[in-house]
């Protein structure tokens, strides 16, 4: 076996599998079960003297630089690999902008000489992790909440729904009730909120959530002093109280007019798909991102789901929903790394069809681009331009 | 040393347009160009622990996924693990009681674990057993994923294979030349399939086992429910990880303190760097992981004459200051230097003397396209306008080569001059003014620009031809405090 490996690896190198994130970058090969390296998406800005993160721009060179950094730290100091001649698959959201794609693009092909890049997206990523045909995918990154319906290896992008839900969703309201109950402005760091989330917080179920929000939260609940080495101006630890750790993450189940909350463009994710879509998408949940590894997350999730289905706007309309969850083969944070490490190691990143079967868009859009195609017309597929989705019996084809 | 404590008063311009001091700048001997790294290729060069500076070939490495087999990093604070010994008496001493055990008995084993030095965590907190070795040996753990998705793997690959396939039987169906004549199959209604049933083969629709026998995720209606103990237990911060605990092992991403293991430690890499344009190597490590030496070295620290500033009067809107510098050749031959105003570089011309050969024209015909647009994006313009602007004296400074000896003297010898303050064997220290405008705002960075004219003398290559002068430019920035008011 280790013979037939030596091989194939010589044949081609090994693609690597880049999702870069708001907070977290995820990096390995294709064909493994784990990236080989979870890093903050920053790096050493040496004549600033502070880390920089990438998603920090205000004009298209600094991105440049940006991704230049970061990619020569992903590349020289954790994947041991060279750039050069080898093929990348980027796990990306469908919403991510244009200018941002492009320029990674421009310093994949330009900068560092890749011999191809095929774009997945994250939705379709994570739903082939599950090898399940029809799978509602709610994804909870750094900073928005995105549901994606992908039915037969297709997105539906009309039904695509985009929240600030966030993890910097719990992060502000676990700042917010801190500063409350310490009285006093505390200005925690994001990596200080960070570690209070990871270690002290967890989710209520529905019915207790609802009983604390009215009464405030029972007193079995343990309060806990110097989650994340939190330290107030006179150097005393400060302490989590029992409503911090119970109700940080409810901003993403409060419920308001503007129907915006989680559970809510969940279903409503739902409505906008087909019809026949739609039971086979409540029985086909998946949950991933680093958010959705809050304990207790998933399961108020669910509890959420079954009791808004039975309230109008949703009853008359979704009927007698079963809502019923897949777990994926990979811890919450890297669910969409894995699907692009799949499908990468499944059609060879630059080119062939989409392993993901079903649908020709879904096989047209996975194609990736090999470097000698990007030199000739530095031009990506998207899904908003009109030059990539309009169907090839259009009449429009015909004018020209 | 001042290179790597102090902010950089000194910023050299390099090809590409980026500011950087002199020591993170390359010198490309081939295209008598300064570089910087982020106009060069960077390259693996090889595989090293830093830890116990082992070399390991690369393949090596791949197969061990880039990390040491003796070495680990401490879980819980990344420190590297010692190994500690101690002695173990076997266990069954008790249970056998026969002569000949007793005397092996009495001889107690060296076993080893690892050892943390500076957070304590051994590996017998989280139940590691001993091991009787002192390296390697240590347990290793298994993605507990690994067959479900080597399971996927198979699965999409074989899709993969059946789609490819699929596409080029409908590929050969389209140049097929549908014959006048009825084939046999088609006559008697003996399709292919019917003919693969009678021959005992598999049909070809089911043409994959790893399709047939795959099976898709179930969806379950139970979610797992939060655990009652967080609504009622004490939460102990100390056994819950910390997200850089959990993300320092991917695969696994432990939760609590107990299931942290010992992280086998990330190889590094020597690098290589390559000038884009001409393909030449600017640096080359040495193969031993214990030299820090370099095979190749080409930095603009021992090319690029060196400006340091020693002292400059407060820069005023208006006023004109005196700055002194210190000029250094750092190389091996006489180099005469002349300071010019930026503006006034020539634009740099084709270089006409390059041997046309053949080959070289047509290497280069074919890299034209790769040059003009890696060029295009990366060429920065530097700002180069400044409120302070340097009287360029009309003179042309001769710098004596390098010459180590010469440190061990002491005399500067000093020839009045009103620009040189004096000069000292490869140095010389310079007087020069600097107007400042009156729009200068007060407490805004000032800066002055400088562009130098030296005589470079190119000893190496081509080995056949005499060493050739060259006259190169450098432009610089300096940084001269802020503006006082």
């Amino acid at each position: 076996m280790a013979l037939y490996e030596g091989i194939a690896l010589i044949q081609e190198k090994q693609a690597v599998v880049l999702d870069l994130g708001t907070d977290y970058t995820k990096f390995g090969f294709t064909g493994e079960a784990a990236p080989r390296c979870i890093i903050r998406s920053e790096y050493w800005c040496p004549s600033t003297r502070k880390y920089k993160r990438v998603y920090d721009y205000t004009t298209p060179e600094e991105l440049y630089d940006n991704l230049v950094h970061m990619l020569h730290l992903l590349y020289f100091r954790h994947v041991l690999v060279n750039p050069k001649e080898r093929k990348v698959v980027i796990v990306e959201s469908l919403l991510t902008p244009t200018l941002f794609r492009e320029t990674l693009a421009k310093v994949l092909f330009i900068h560092y000489e890749v011999s191809g890049v095929m774009w997945v997206d994250s939705g379709r990523a994570s739903a082939l992790t599950l090898g399940a045909p029809v799978v509602l995918v709610v994804s909870l990154g750094a900073r928005d909440a995105e549901i994606t319906a992908v039915v037969h290896g297709c997105p539906v992008i009309q039904a695509i729904q985009s929240q600030p839900l966030g993890a910097r969703a719990i992060h502000d309201e676990l700042a917010r009730i801190l500063d409350e109950d310490n009285g006093t402005e505390l200005h925690l760091s994001e990596d200080v909120l960070e570690d209070i989330k990871v270690r002290a917080c967890f989710v209520p179920s529905r019915e207790k959530a609802v009983e604390w929000l009215e009464r405030g939260v029972a007193s079995e609940v343990r309060e806990v002093r110097g989650a994340g080495g939190a330290r107030e101006g006179g150097g005393a630890r400060v302490p989590v109280s029992r409503r911090a750790r119970a109700l940080a993450a409810e901003p993403l189940f409060a419920r308001d007019n503007e129907l915006a909350s989680l559970p809510d463009i969940v279903l409503q994710c739902i409505l906008q798909c087909p019809i026949d879509a739609r039971r086979a998408l409540a029985e086909n949940v998946l949950v991933v991102g680093g958010g959705a590894a809050l304990p207790g997350l998933k399961a108020r999730l669910a509890h959420e789901l079954r009791h808004l289905v039975t309230l109008p706007p949703y009853r008359e309309r979704l009927g007698q929903l079963q809502f019923k969850f897949h777990s994926a083969p990979a811890h919450d944070n890297s669910v969409a790394w894995l699907g692009g490490a799949l499908c990468g190691a499944a059609c060879g990143a630059g080119g062939g069809a989409g392993a993901a079967g079903g649908g020709a868009w879904a096989g047209e859009a996975a194609r990736g681009l090999a470097r000698d195609a990007y030199a000739r017309a530095p031009r990506l597929r998207d899904w908003p331009s009109l030059l990539h989705n309009t169907p090839p019996h259009h009449p429009h084809w015909a004018l020209q | 040393m001042a290179y790597l404590t102090q902010p950089d008063y000194v910023k050299y311009v390099c090809s590409c347009g980026q500011l950087k001091p002199i020591t993170n700048l390359y010198f490309c001997r081939h295209c008598l160009q300064i570089r910087c790294a982020f106009c060069i290729c960077h390259e693996v060069d090889s595989h090293y622990c830093a830890n116990c500076l082992e070399n390991m070939p690369s393949s090596e490495a791949r197969l061990k996924k880039n990390r040491c087999s003796s070495c680990f990093d401490c879980p819980s604070c990344f420190h590297t693990l010692s190994t500690r010994a101690t002695l173990a008496q076997p266990r069954q001493s008790t249970e056998q009681g026969s002569g000949d055990t007793k005397v092996e008995n009495k001889q107690p084993k060296k076993m080893y674990y690892l050892s943390c030095f500076n957070c304590r965590w051994t590996s017998r907190d989280v139940g590691i057993p001993d091991q009787p070795v002192a390296s390697g040996g240590w347990p290793e753990r298994a993605n507990p994923y690994a067959t479900r998705v080597n399971q996927l793997l198979d699965y999409y690959k074989a899709i993969a294979q059946q789609e490819k396939q699929e596409k080029l039987d409908r590929e050969r169906k389209k140049f097929a030349i549908r014959g006048k004549y009825i084939t046999l199959t088609d006559k008697t209604g003996l399709t292919g399939a019917m003919a693969r049933n009678i021959a005992g083969l598999p049909s070809s629709e089911s043409s994959s086992s790893a399709i047939a026998s795959f099976t898709p995720s179930q969806a379950s209606e139970e979610v797992e429910e939060l655990p009652e103990e967080f609504y009622t237990k004490e939460l102990n911060l100390n056994q819950i990880t910390s997200m850089p605990q959990r993300l320092a092992s991917p695969e696994w991403q432990p939760t609590h303190v107990s299931r942290l293991h010992p992280i086998a430690k990330l190889l590094s890499v020597k690098r290589s760097q390559r000038c884009r344009v001409c393909d030449h190597n600017l640096t080359k490590p040495e193969y031993n992981p214990g030299s820090i030496k370099f095979k190749i070295e080409l930095l603009a620290f021992y090319h690029v004459p060196e400006v340091k500033i020693i002292s400059y009067e407060p820069i005023k809107p208006g006023c004109t200051s005196a700055l002194l510098l210190k000029l250094t050749n750092p190389t091996g031959h006489e180099m005469q230097i002349r300071l010019m105003q930026p503006e006034d570089i020539p634009e740099p011309e084709e270089r006409v003397d390059e041997p046309k050969s053949i080959e070289k024209s047509l290497e280069k015909s074919l890299n034209l396209e790769k040059d003009t647009s890696w060029y295009e994006t990366v060429k920065r313009k530097p700002i180069l306008l400044t409120e302070c602007r340097i009287t360029i004296p009309d003179v042309t400074l001769t710098l004596a080569q390098r010459d180590d000896a010469a440190e061990y003297d002491d005399d500067a010898t000093h020839d009045a001059n009103d620009i040189i303050l004096w000069r000292k064997s490869n140095k010389l220290a310079l007087r020069l003014q600097v107007v400042t405008s009156g729009e200068a705002q007060a407490g805004a960075a000032a800066g002055a620009v400088l562009a130098l004219q030296y005589r470079y003398r190119n000893a190496v290559p081509p080995a056949a031809q005499p060493p050739r002068d060259h006259t190169l430019h450098a432009a610089l920035r300096l940084h001269l405090g802020p503006v006082c008011g």
